[in-house]
């Protein structure tokens, strides 16, 4: 691409923030359709229970109550990747908050009565609630048969008799020969406990089932197709019976892919005789009914060379998966191939095991894994460079993957892959790394600096494919279609460049159609992992590129010349040898017509798609294999500032290195980082499921649940996008929608180790666990 | 039941509701004003902000019956006779938007600020605002937002030459108690 | 909607009263932002809420005169931003800033934060300090509660049934008198107070008054504390004085141990600036 481009590359604002500034965007919480009903729920309070008996004849009574549904009436099975869950709770409950009976009335108080009047008996189990017990021997079992349940054979292992859904693996080398013969080693581990995507739209659902076995389907996801498919498997029904709509949506995180409320608001519509339900989730409901991020237990293992060249890691990550598998075991197979940070390393061994636990489940969250994995391997390879003498930063560029070397799964990094080391020295720049910080603003405050790697590749089937269609109106403008999804991270409008710098349009005469509908907008797998700008900018390239042959050949016959003499331009197209005769698309859009009334061609109809390509399955016992579209790599630096009488951390500078590719749109990538930094330090510094010993969540709110507020934002944060293009990549670029978030709690516990000299390995670093190390250590008063 | 009459948006709005429905139900349910949400209903989120005689407030821990007589503002309200205000267009420019959801009650915040000091220290931003919480931008393009609104509403009043309240005057006077 | 229940506003301290007396389940709506969290999560179920906002009396803020009268109408913000509060009592008016949000306090009150009753009641240790007290109208009249015998228990008032609190009264300072806040909180934004403490210094009667909050069922007052000496030789007393007065529990909130630890700090730093740094009437 030599010519300057147009669109790509600037700031170009979202045009569907005028909806949202407005008030105009309606999201599913927003929507109502005729005759529709609200849905309520009982939840168990119980982490592991029997259903004794269900007593719903009140309920069933109460005026205005049109459906009350419990677990034994629906046989349904549910799963994206190990079918092992239920609408509705059947025989037992797995977790504290599990839905177990639902209604659908007239009004939602209604609902939320006849719930109140439901009388349930339990039979209380003794829960498994840490995934390290649940591995041992003789554990409860969460899911006594689960050598029953069918799942994604090849990809994922489930052990019957035991609470692992799944293990995954990486052998690479000799760990145990290298380990043993290394010159210095260090072993440590360390803890990230469950917490929650808080998207500011809760879960919310609309389904009206219709005659013939079909039904329609409004949902605040990030997947329409991936809902229409999973409920076509749990209720054995052809994709074409079920339409999904997406309308705007409130924030996703990961929380929103997969299927959800859609099933239950199905089985309520069709008790109710076909009535549309809603279910909307209360934010209690969203922290302790729908899904987490799940815990992670992790025990690192390095060992280097004098010089400090890693010559063997060993990584074990016990997953707290919660009751039931859902993303949760693709997570864990993502955590193995991934599991050891972007290094060079020789002799790689790495257990993933996903375990399941009374406690609400897990499923994808912004950085699908990598965030807890990273925060134990860049702890770990500070502490490496520490027992060296060596300085981290220095370490780390040593060990980092450059050209020529393979990754832990065989892989073979090369420059297009973009540049670690570039990362790391832009974010060592930033904040200034070698010279000690400024003194404190107060003798009792502590200052620290630290760096963090991070890397992620997106984490999805070899088969994971994207379409786009393009039409023109009447007037020349482009509608673009797409059901990728844009629940805020901008997508639509990096698509809305694609497409008018391809088109040769003017930006403003080309829309990206807002709202997906299964029925009109070509297939998308889901809208997770870091993949949409890569993937819908592809097929948006190939259906533009579709678009404009099509009009070259209708333009060429007008003109009475070669097809490839047609040059498009600014809306137009004409022949390179004239210019002067331009047809502008208007008069080519649906067709050309002759002075003499003969018309040719017709309505311009583009399509385009991509499919993932190269990807292969990973070797079950050894981890090998290719499963990475493009890997993202970046950095953060971190400069802290610690009360040491209260524990506060304060971060002073946070800076993000990501190598991007190609930045699509700097004002959009810019809004990614700085969102994904705030929401890295909320995992870092303050959030975290509580439970009690029996395994009922004590934070399910934000009164006890606390996300960052704009006090709590650093004082400075610092964005550097690095171009290093990837090759297949629109325009170069790569994913880096999940990245800003996933070291942020490793450069913030390298940089408190550096301000206090203690080691965490615990999240969150909040003020509590600061202090009460600082106290144990004992010299601080 | 109580009838209840509030202006919303300038318009005289009339309503027969149970004493336990919420203005946010009102507005959304009766009223059909979804621009204010529910995302937490105990008032710690703000996405159900709207302005009650001026003043911000979580509308999910108002009464309708409280806003009996009161003066409703909505996001709907926002924009004049078709052109987005100052603060909407800044926070397009701005890039103060990602998924929406926080946005009209973020907005309507800022707006109950700049209409009582119209020229805010960064710090009285945050804390006009810190009650609003956004999961997708991380605050920094709100902020810059909310300066960019004040710093373009300051320069047009200037070149019109309309005085600027000065510090130390009184409180807005919509700060009475009352409910 | 929230609940089941009716609501009446009452226009005068005698109506409020009588239909207080005259529902076998009634509550004040003042603010709302305990009460209908309260009844939306199922914690209270009163059969009629009285509003009080409409009532003159409640709305009175007058802080210019030697008493300075809170109506208990009166919402936060209104408060925390009375030029005359600000300058003679600052730490009253910072503690009513770090309740909640914005939005949150233009619509709480005083009275209700104090009704209320939690442990961690951010308007209670400063108003202890200062000697505040209550205004309390009920069937049998009109009478004061001092603040400082306020709270019997957790969420547990010494006001009776039917009783309604009309204003908070602050005895003018003696001249000079410094008071000071401090909160401790899980994050910068919104939160409730891990620990908080107040203070206020009168310099010409050479003593300290010291309130504790979230450390104990009930805020607690200190017994007065000598001034004299350095901040470090003061901070101790008023924390051996405070030690042995609490006994701080671990909630969801922070651990027993983390109330212990940073309760002598907040404590030292609370001296420090009454001594040397707070702001004085």
């Amino acid at each position: 691409m030599s010519a300057e481009l147009r669109y790509v590359g600037k700031p170009v604002a979202r045009d569907d923030a005028i909806d949202k500034v407005t008030g105009a965007a309606r999201y599913t919480h927003d929507l109502a359709l005729p005759g529709m009903l609200h849905a309520a729920v009982l939840t168990s309070p119980h982490a592991s229970a029997r259903i004794l008996k269900i007593d719903t004849s009140a309920a069933k009574a109460l005026p205005g109550v049109r459906a009350v549904l419990t677990g034994d009436a629906l046989d349904y099975r549910l799963g994206l990747y190990l079918q092992d869950k239920r609408i509705l709770a059947r025989e037992v409950v797995r977790y504290q908050g599990e839905p177990v009976v639902a209604v659908a009335a007239d009004t939602l108080d209604g609902a939320r009565e006849a719930c109140r009047l439901v009388e349930v008996e339990y039979e209380p189990i003794e829960p498994v609630l840490d995934p390290r017990d649940g591995l041992k021997e003789g554990a409860p079992l969460v899911h006594p048969d689960l050598g029953t349940y069918a799942h994604m054979e090849g990809v994922f292992f489930p052990k019957p008799g035991t609470n692992i859904a799944h293990h995954q693996k990486v052998r690479k080398g000799d760990f145990d020969a290298a380990f043993a013969s290394a010159d210095v080693t260090l072993t440590a581990e360390f803890y990230n406990p469950p917490v929650q995507h808080v998207p500011m739209e809760t879960h919310a659902t609309i389904v009206q089932t219709l005659p013939g076995d079909r039904a329609e389907i409004w949902s605040s996801s990030q997947s329409p197709y991936t809902v229409r498919h999973l409920m076509s498997v749990c209720l054995g029904l052809p994709h074409a019976n079920l339409r999904v709509h997406v309308p705007y949506v409130g924030g996703g995180f990961g929380g929103k892919a997969g299927l959800h409320l859609e099933p239950l608001a199905y089985v309520l519509s069709r008790a109710a005789g076909g009535r549309p339900v809603k279910i909307v989730a209360t934010r209690e409901e969203e922290f302790n009914t729908l899904p987490s991020r799940q815990g992670l237990h992790s025990t690192v293992e390095i060992g280097t060379d004098k010089d400090g060249r890693i010559v063997a890691l060993k990584a074990t990550y016990v997953w707290d998966a919660g009751a039931y598998a859902d993303y949760g075991v693709n997570v864990g197979r993502a955590a193995a191939y991934s599991g050891a940070g972007p290094y060079v390393i020789p002799n790689c061994w790495i257990d993933s095991f996903v375990v399941y636990t009374n406690k609400v489940f897990g499923t994808a969250y912004r950085g699908f894994g990598h965030l807890e994995v990273l925060w134990g391997i860049e702890r770990a390879i500070d502490r490496t460079a520490r027992k060296l003498d060596m300085d981290p930063v220095e370490f780390r560029r040593v060990n980092l993957l450059r050209e020529g070397e393979t990754t832990i799964t065989g892989e073979p990094f090369t420059s297009g892959h973009g540049s670690p080391v570039e990362c790391l020295d832009a974010v060592a720049k930033a904040i200034d790394w070698g010279r000690p910080s400024e003194p404190p603003s107060e003798p009792r405050k502590a200052r620290g600096k630290g760096i963090a790697m991070l890397h992620k590749a997106p984490a999805m089937p070899t088969y994971t494919s994207c379409a786009a269609v393009i039409k023109l109106d009447e007037d020349g403008a482009a509608d673009v279609l797409v059901s990728g999804v844009d629940y805020g991270q901008g997508t639509y409008t990096v698509l809305r460049q694609v497409a008018a710098e391809e088109l040769k349009l003017p930006i403003d005469k080309v829309h990206v159609t807002w709202d997906c509908d299964t029925a009109f907008s070509p297939y998308d797998w889901q809208t997770v992992a870091s993949r949409f700008a890569y993937m819908g900018g592809n097929a948006v390239i190939e259906a533009a590129a579709d678009c404009l042959r099509q009009i070259r050949a209708v333009a060429a016959r007008a003109l009475d010349v070669e097809a490839d003499e047609i040059v498009c331009e600014d809306g137009a197209a004409f022949a390179k040898d004239d210019p002067e005769r331009r047809i502008p698309y208007p008069r080519l859009a649906l067709g050309y017509t002759f002075e003499n009334g003969n018309s040719i061609g017709g309505p311009v109809i583009g399509h385009g798609r991509y499919i993932a390509t190269g990807l292969t399955h990973l070797d079950p016992e050894t981890g090998q294999g290719l499963p990475a579209q493009y890997w993202t790599y970046g950095a953060h630096g971190v400069e802290i500032e610690v009360d040491t009488e209260t524990g506060e951390i304060e971060v002073l500078d946070i800076a993000t290195a990501i190598d991007a590719g190609k930045v699509l749109n700097p004002k959009l990538c810019v809004g990614q980082v700085v969102g994904g930094v705030v929401q890295g330090l909320g995992s870092a510094l303050w959030e975290g499921f509580k439970f009690d010993e029996h395994g009922r969540l004590l934070n399910p709110a934000f009164v006890d649940y606390k996300i960052p507020t704009a006090k709590d934002v650093p004082r400075r944060t610092q964005q550097i996008l690095l171009e290093n293009p990837q090759p297949g990549g629109p325009y170069g670029a790569r994913g880096i929608a999940e990245h800003p978030m996933i070291s942020v709690p490793g450069a913030i516990g390298n940089a408190l180790f550096d301000a206090l000299g203690i080691e965490f390995t615990t999240l969150p670093l909040d003020a509590e666990r600061v202090l009460l190390r600082v106290r144990e250590r004992g010299e601080i008063g | 039941m109580h009838e209840i009459r509030l202006t919303v948006n300038g318009r005289v709005e009339r309503a027969t509701v149970p004493a336990a429905t919420t203005l946010l139900e009102l507005l959304r349910e009766r009223l059909h004003l979804t621009g204010a949400k529910e995302g937490c209903g105990i008032g710690e989120c703000g996405a159900c902000t709207v302005l009650l005689d001026g003043a911000p407030v979580t509308a999910c821990l108002v009464l309708a019956v409280e806003a009996d007589g009161r003066d409703v503002r909505t996001i709907e309200g926002e924009a004049r006779g078709g052109e987005l205000s100052d603060l909407q267009k800044a926070f397009i420019d701005a890039g103060a938007v990602q998924c929406g959801f926080c946005t009209p009650g973020m907005i309507l915040s800022a707006r109950a600020l700049l209409d009582r000091n119209p020229n805010p220290t960064d710090d009285e931003i945050v804390e006009a605002i810190a009650g609003n919480l956004c999961r997708c931008t991380g605050y920094e393009a709100i902020l810059q937002a909310v300066r960019l609104a004040a710093e373009r509403l300051r320069g047009r009043e200037a070149s019109e030459g309309r005085r600027l309240p000065a510090e130390g005057d009184e409180a807005n006077s919509a700060m009475k108690g009352g409910g | 909607m929230l609940g089941a229940f009716d609501y009446v506003r009452a226009r005068s301290v005698d109506e409020a009263c009588r239909l207080l007396a005259e529902s076998d389940d009634a509550a004040v709506l003042a603010g709302g932002t305990d009460l209908l969290v309260e009844i939306r999560n199922g914690l209270r179920s009163p059969r009629l809420l009285v509003d009080v906002k409409s009532i003159d009396e409640l709305a009175v803020l007058d802080a210019d005169g030697t008493e300075r009268v809170i109506g208990a109408a009166v919402p936060l913000n209104r408060v925390a931003e009375h030029r005359a509060i600000r300058d003679a009592l600052p730490a009253l008016a910072e503690s009513a800033l770090s309740i909640g949000t914005y939005q949150l306090r233009n619509r709480a009150t005083l009275a209700g934060n104090l009704c209320n009753a939690s442990p961690a009641a951010d308007s209670a240790p400063v108003l202890m300090t200062v000697g505040a007290r209550l205004t309390v109208a009920g069937p049998s009249g009109t009478r004061t509660v001092p603040v400082s015998v306020l709270f019997t228990g957790v969420k547990r008032t010494c006001l009776a049934p039917g009783e309604i609190v009309t204003d908070v009264r602050i005895p003018a300072p003696e001249s000079g008198t410094r008071t000071a806040f401090l909160k401790q909180q899980r994050i910068r934004g919104h939160d409730l107070a891990v620990v908080n403490v107040a203070g206020s210094y009168a310099p010409d009667a050479g003593t300290l008054r010291v309130a504790v909050g979230s450390c104990a069922p009930t805020p607690v007052l200190l017994e007065p504390i000598d001034a004299s000496g350095s901040v470090d030789v003061v901070a101790g007393r008023a924390i051996e004085l405070a030690e042995a007065a609490v006994s701080p529990i671990s909630d969801v909130r922070a651990s027993a141990a983390y109330r212990r630890a940073v309760l002598p700090v907040l404590l030292r730093r609370l001296v420090d600036r009454l001594l040397n740094g707070g702001r004085r009437s």
